[in-house]
C-alpha cells in the first residue's frame, strides 16, 4: 500500500476536531471498562488473598469431635517438604458478653470463636499483621495518623499481649475480637477507628465467652462460660470475619468444648474407696482444624495433595499402634480442602459476576462501533472529492479503503491509549476519589467554577450580540454545565458509594487489571476498526468521475 | 534524476497519419443513468493524439468532452469503442493495470484545482509519488522525490509556498502547485480539464504559458476547453459537438 495511505491519515486525525470526538468516546468507553473491570478484579484478589491471609493454604478439618494426636500430624505436616508450616486450632460458635452498657443488663453477642495457639498461627496465617492496636512501625506511618487516633500513644504492650494471648498484668487468658465485634468502634474516614466514647477503648475491657460442648453423640452438654480480658482487637479487611470473629487461647477453647486431654476410666470397674473409678488410659486433647501454610513456589493444590497423604500416613501409623485408644478419624471422615475450595461458595458469585460485567460492558465496544461508523460516514461524504482526486492519481479502490481503515485503526489506538492512562490514574487514586465524594465540597472549589459560568453566560451574551448561532450555543452550554457543576458541588453533602458492609473489603481495590486492560484495548481497536470498514468501503467504491463532479 | 520531457522529441502537429499515435479513442461511447433516465454523452467518439502533441478538444457544455477526457485519461471506461494507449487498448485494463496507467503515465490538472486541503503544497505535491511506490520504496528514494518536487513548484514560483495549505493560496497558485503535482511522476500526457475555467484573465494566461512550456519541452498535452481563444493555443483543435468530433 502506498505511503500515502499513512499521510492522509495523519493528516486528517491532527487537523480536524470531528476524530478527536471518536477518539474522546472511545477513550471513556475503554476507561469505563476497564475501571469496572479492574476493581471487580481486585475485589476478586482481594478476596483470594484474604482467604490465604485468615486460614494458610490448605485446612484439614473435622467438626466437633476434632481430631486426636493433633501434635503429631502438625509435626508430620511440618515436615513435608511443601509445607512450611502447621497450626491447630478450635472452631465453634459461641455468645460473647460485652462490658458494655453500663449497669447489670450487658449487650450480648453471637460470635465465631477460634481457639488458637498464637504462636504457630502466626506462622500460617498474617495474623500479626491483622492486630490493629500497636504502634506505628516507622515514623513515616506515625506521622500519617490522626491527632486522636489511640495508637498514636500506644507502646507496644497491647501488641506483646496479643502474641501471648494473655493479660501481662493479671496473668489472665487474653482473648481477640474482630474490630467490628464491638458495636462502639468507628470507623473514620481514613480508615482508622476510635471508640465512640474512650472509656469504651476494648482492650480495656473483659468480655465472657460462652462455649456450648457437644459430645461424640451429638448431644448438647453443660454450657461453659468463661471471662477473658480483651488484650488486642484485629482487623482483616474482610469485614464477615472481622464482624465476627473471636480469637481465645487453645487451651481454654479445648477445655471449654471438652476437647482438652482427660483421662478414660472403666465404667465396668468398681469405684475405689474415694468413689472414682479406675483410669485406663488418657482420651488426648483434639483440634477441630489444622491450618497448613504452603511453601514459596508451591501452589495450594500440590500442598492439598501432600496433605492427603500425610494424612493417610498419620492414621495408618497411629491407628496400628494398639496402645493408641482414640484413633484418628479416617481420611474419608476429614474435609482436606484449599483455602480456594473453602471460599468457593463466595469466590463463584464474584467470578460470574465480574464475566457477566465483562459482557455488559462489551456493549460499549457496539457503542465505540457505532460512533465511529457514524463519524466516518459523515467524514467520507465530506471526502468524495479528495476520493476522486486520489483515484484520478492512480489511487486503488484498496487503498482508499485502506486509507479509512487506517483512521480507524489510528482513532482505536488513540483512544486505548488515552483510555488506559485515565483508567489508570482513575483506579489508582480511586479511594481517594472516593473520600472527596464522601465530603462537602471546598468552597473555593464552586465558587471558582461558578465564576467560570459566569464568565461563559457573559460569552454567550456577547456572541448573541453579534449574531453568532453556533457560538452562542456553545457558550450557553458551557454557561449551563458550569452552573449545572458548581450548584452540584455547593449542595454536595458527601455520600458513602462503597459501603464495607455490602462489600466485604473496607478500602476499594486500586490495582489495575492489565491483563484485561490488555484484552479491553484489543476489543476497542478491533471494533474501531470494524467501526471504519463500511465507511472505508463505501469510499472504495465512490466513482471517481462522479466524485470529481461532486459538489 | 532526468528529466523525460526534455528527452522526447517533440513530435510536429502535422505528420504521416500512420504513425502510431500515444493515444487513439475509436467509436468510444458512454452513457450515463440519472435516476431512471439514460444520457448517452458520447456517441461514437474518434481521436487521435500522437505523443507531444497538444491537442484541445473544443465543446459547448454538454457536448462530452470531459468526458472523453476521462476515458483518455483511464478514469472511466467506454460503454462502446477502445481507447489505446501506445496501441494497446486500456479499455480491457484490469481495475489494477488501469489504476498503474493513470499513475505513471496521466497526470490530471483541473477546473477547480481539487488540491487535499488537509496537505500543504509539498505534501500535495508529491502525493502521486507516494501512491506508486511502497514504504521502502518511498524512504529510499525520499530524497529524491522531494527535490523533484521542490524543483518543480521553483519553476512554478511556489518556492516561498511549500508549506502553505491550498487555503491560503490565491486561485494562480493553486492551479500551478495542481500542474506541479501533475507533473510529478512525469505523465507522458497531461489531461487538463478548463484549466483556466476558474482564474481571471492574468492568472489564466500564467497557467497556459506554464502548459506552454511544458508542451515545448516535449509533454503531450489534452486539454479541453469551451474558449475559442484559450483553444487556439494548441497544435490543433478537436470540435465535439452532440457527442461526436464535428
Amino acid at each position: 500500500m502506498g505511503t500515502y495511505t499513512r499521510l492522509l491519515v495523519r493528516r486528517y486525525l491532527t487537523t480536524r476536531i470531528i476524530p478527536l470526538i471518536a477518539v474522546g468516546a472511545v477513550a471513556l468507553c475503554v476507561a469505563l471498562v476497564i475501571v469496572v473491570v479492574s476493581v471487580m478484579s481486585g475485589f476478586l484478589e482481594n478476596l483470594r488473598s484474604s482467604g490465604r491471609t485468615l486460614m494458610g493454604d490448605v485446612v484439614i478439618s473435622r467438626p466437633v469431635q476434632g481430631i486426636p494426636h493433633y501434635g503429631q500430624l502438625v509435626a508430620a505436616l511440618e515436615a513435608l517438604p511443601e509445607a512450611a508450616a502447621a497450626s491447630p486450632l478450635v472452631d465453634t460458635y459461641g455468645l460473647v458478653r460485652m462490658p458494655y452498657p453500663e449497669g447489670r443488663s450487658k449487650d450480648v453477642v453471637t460470635a465465631q470463636v477460634w481457639a488458637i495457639d498464637p504462636e504457630s498461627f502466626a506462622r500460617v496465617t498474617d495474623f500479626e499483621r491483622t492486630i490493629w492496636w500497636k504502634p506505628a512501625s516507622d515514623p513515616a506511618e506515625a506521622l500519617a495518623m490522626e491527632e486522636d487516633d489511640p495508637r498514636r500513644t500506644l507502646d507496644d504492650g497491647p501488641l506483646k499481649a496479643a502474641r501471648a494471648m494473655r493479660d501481662p498484668a493479671s496473668g489472665k487468658p487474653g482473648a481477640l475480637l474482630g474490630m467490628h465485634v464491638s458495636v462502639v468502634n468507628q470507623r473514620q474516614r481514613d480508615g482508622s477507628y476510635r471508640p465512640r466514647v474512650s472509656h469504651w477503648w476494648m482492650p480495656n475491657h473483659e468480655v465472657t465467652v460462652t462455649l456450648v460442648p457437644i459430645s461424640e453423640a451429638g448431644t448438647v452438654s453443660q454450657s461453659n462460660s468463661r471471662s477473658f480480658r480483651v488484650v488486642n482487637e484485629v482487623m482483616s479487611g474482610v469485614f464477615q470475619v472481622d464482624r465476627n470473629r473471636v480469637f481465645i487461647p487453645l487451651a481454654d477453647g479445648q477445655e471449654m468444648l471438652r476437647l482438652d486431654e482427660a483421662p478414660i476410666v472403666d465404667t465396668s470397674a468398681e469405684p475405689d474407696a474415694d468413689g472414682n473409678l479406675p483410669v485406663i488410659g488418657t482420651s488426648p486433647a483434639r483440634a477441630t482444624q489444622v491450618l497448613v501454610r504452603a511453601r514459596d513456589g508451591v501452589t495450594p493444590t500440590e500442598l492439598k495433595s501432600a496433605v492427603e497423604k500425610a494424612y493417610e500416613q498419620f492414621w495408618l501409623s497411629t491407628s496400628a499402634d494398639a496402645a493408641v485408644r482414640a484413633k484418628p478419624p479416617a481420611p474419608e471422615s476429614v474435609s482436606i480442602m484449599t483455602w480456594e475450595e473453602r471460599l468457593r461458595d463466595l469466590i463463584a458469585p464474584v467470578e460470574k459476576e465480574r464475566q457477566m460485567m465483562r459482557i455488559l460492558f462489551s456493549i460499549t465496544y457496539l457503542v465505540c462501533a457505532g460512533l465511529i461508523l457514524a463519524i466516518f460516514w459523515a467524514i467520507v461524504s465530506e471526502k468524495t472529492r479528495d476520493v476522486g482526486i486520489l483515484r484520478a492519481m492512480g489511487a486503488s479502490r484498496a487503498g482508499i479503503m485502506a486509507i479509512f481503515l487506517r483512521y480507524g485503526l489510528a482513532i482505536g489506538i488513540a483512544g486505548s491509549a488515552i483510555g488506559t492512562g485515565i483508567a489508570w490514574l482513575v483506579v489508582r487514586n480511586i479511594n481517594a476519589i472516593h473520600m472527596a465524594l464522601g465530603e462537602e465540597a471546598p468552597a473555593w472549589a464552586w465558587v471558582s467554577i461558578g465564576l467560570l459560568a459566569m464568565g461563559a453566560a457573559g460569552g454567550a451574551v456577547r456572541s448573541t450580540l453579534r449574531s453568532g448561532a453556533l457560538a452562542t450555543l456553545l457558550w450557553t452550554v458551557a454557561a449551563l454545565g458550569l452552573a449545572g457543576i458548581a450548584f452540584g458541588l455547593a449542595s454536595h453533602r458527601g455520600f458513602l458509594i462503597w459501603d464495607p458492609a455490602v462489600y466485604y473489603f473496607a478500602t476499594i481495590p486500586s490495582q489495575m487489571d492489565w491483563e484485561n486492560a490488555r484484552l479491553t484495548c484489543v476489543g476497542a481497536i478491533v471494533f474501531s476498526v470494524l467501526g471504519a470498514a463500511v465507511p472505508a468501503a463505501r469510499a472504495a467504491d465512490i466513482d471517481p468521475v462522479r466524485a470529481l463532479r461532486y459538489e | 534524476m532526468t528529466d523525460r520531457h526534455s528527452s522526447i522529441a517533440r513530435t510536429p502537429a502535422a505528420q504521416d497519419g500512420n504513425e502510431l499515435p500515444l493515444l487513439e479513442a475509436t467509436g468510444v461511447a458512454r452513457t450515463y443513468r440519472l435516476g431512471k433516465v439514460e444520457v448517452p454523452v458520447l456517441k461514437g467518439a474518434d481521436i487521435r493524439i500522437r505523443a507531444g502533441e497538444w491537442v484541445t478538444i473544443l465543446g459547448s457544455s454538454g457536448s462530452g468532452k470531459s468526458t472523453l477526457l476521462h476515458l483518455l485519461g483511464g478514469l472511466d471506461r467506454p460503454d462502446a469503442g477502445t481507447v489505446r494507449f501506445r496501441g494497446e487498448s486500456i479499455s480491457a485494463f484490469s481495475p489494477r493495470r488501469l489504476d498503474r496507467y493513470r499513475n505513471e503515465h496521466v497526470g490530471f490538472v483541473f477546473q477547480f484545482y481539487h488540491l487535499l486541503p488537509e496537505l500543504n503544497v509539498l505534501e500535495n505535491t508529491v502525493l502521486p509519488a507516494t501512491i506508486g511506490v511502497g514504504r521502502w520504496e518511498f524512504a529510499r528514494r525520499r530524497a529524491e522525490i522531494r527535490d523533484r518536487a521542490r524543483a518543480l513548484l521553483d519553476r512554478f514560483g511556489l518556492s516561498h509556498r511549500v508549506r502553505h495549505r491550498p487555503a491560503q493560496l490565491s486561485g494562480g497558485e493553486r492551479q500551478r502547485v495542481a500542474i506541479a503535482r501533475a507533473l510529478m511522476h512525469r505523465p507522458d500526457v497531461l489531461m487538463a480539464d478548463e484549466p483556466t475555467g476558474n482564474l481571471d484573465a492574468r492568472n489564466g494566461e500564467g497557467i497556459l504559458e506554464a502548459l506552454a512550456e511544458q508542451h515545448r519541452a516535449g509533454l503531450t498535452i489534452v486539454m479541453v476547453t469551451h474558449d475559442q481563444w484559450i483553444a487556439s493555443r494548441a497544435d490543433r483543435i478537436v470540435h465535439l459537438a452532440d457527442g461526436r468530433v464535428a
